[in-house]
């Protein structure tokens, strides 16, 4: 478990397995949603997570990888690509402060 | 948008598969035969697909290939491919492929818009329904 205040989070990565689907798709939809909250998004492959990432967002049948890949991030694993509540509850939090426990 | 991203070659409305396997291919052959992808990256869609599913909601999948596969893309890409009977997916009825192949970023845009048509009930059914080419690339550059 890793805890994030939202206003420390200025990365988002959306990870999936090649990068090129469903993580462009959520990562459209986020940074469209956080555009005037200076939380940059990004999508890459899930073995590819950059090291400035502040919060990782994936399918949860990749969050073992993720969390290898990615050691000590917080980490939001999500079950649909568009609309997911998890995902939902995170733009929440980062517009209205608080904190991320992933 | 990038010229080329939506060959209207690649859209094909009036397809039928039986099952989603065969309906993966069916993009996959789509992609190959306008030049955007070897040969190979067709099975790397399939198993890529049998990783996580590609259903995206709305009656939409979004097929595409494995990381290791993007040596296999010549350019980037986007099919759609539409099954009116619509096919099995994994317990979810799917009616429209969008089969993507990316090596860079040139879809974004492309999956951009067709996050905001699934998020719009009523413009997904319109995508679903489509019958004619130019709207379905309308709907979506």
């Amino acid at each position: 478990m890793t805890s994030i205040d939202s206003k420390d989070i200025r990365k988002i990565v959306v990870a999936c397995d090649a990068g090129m689907g469903s993580s462009v798709m959520l990562a459209s939809q986020l940074r469209k949603q956080l555009k005037d909250s200076g939380v940059a998004v990004e999508h890459t492959p899930v073995n590819d997570i950059p090291a400035d990432a502040d919060v990782v967002l994936c399918h949860a049948g990749l969050a073992a990888r993720a969390r290898a890949a990615a050691p000590g991030k917080a980490l939001v694993p999500f079950q649909i690509f568009l609309g997911d509540p998890a995902v939902t509850r995170l733009v929440t939090t980062i517009r209205n402060g608080g904190v991320v426990d992933a | 948008m990038r010229d080329g991203l939506l060959d209207p070659r690649a859209v094909l409305l009036h397809e039928s598969a039986s099952g989603r396997d065969e309906a993966i291919r069916r993009c996959g052959r789509a992609l190959a035969d306008v030049g955007a992808v070897a040969e190979p990256y067709i099975e790397a869609m399939l198993e890529r697909e049998r990783t996580i599913s590609t259903y995206a909601g709305e009656g939409f999948a979004i097929p595409h290939g494995t990381a290791a596969a993007r040596q296999d893309v010549l350019r980037d890409a986007i099919c759609v491919v539409r099954f009116p009977e619509g096919v099995d997916w994994d317990g979810e009825r799917v009616t429209v492929c969008v089969g993507i192949a990316a090596a860079g970023d040139g879809h974004v845009p492309l999956l951009a818009a067709l996050a905001d048509v699934l998020l719009d009930p009523a413009r997904a059914r319109t995508l679903r329904e489509a019958t004619e080419v130019n709207h379905v690339i309308e709907e979506l550059t």
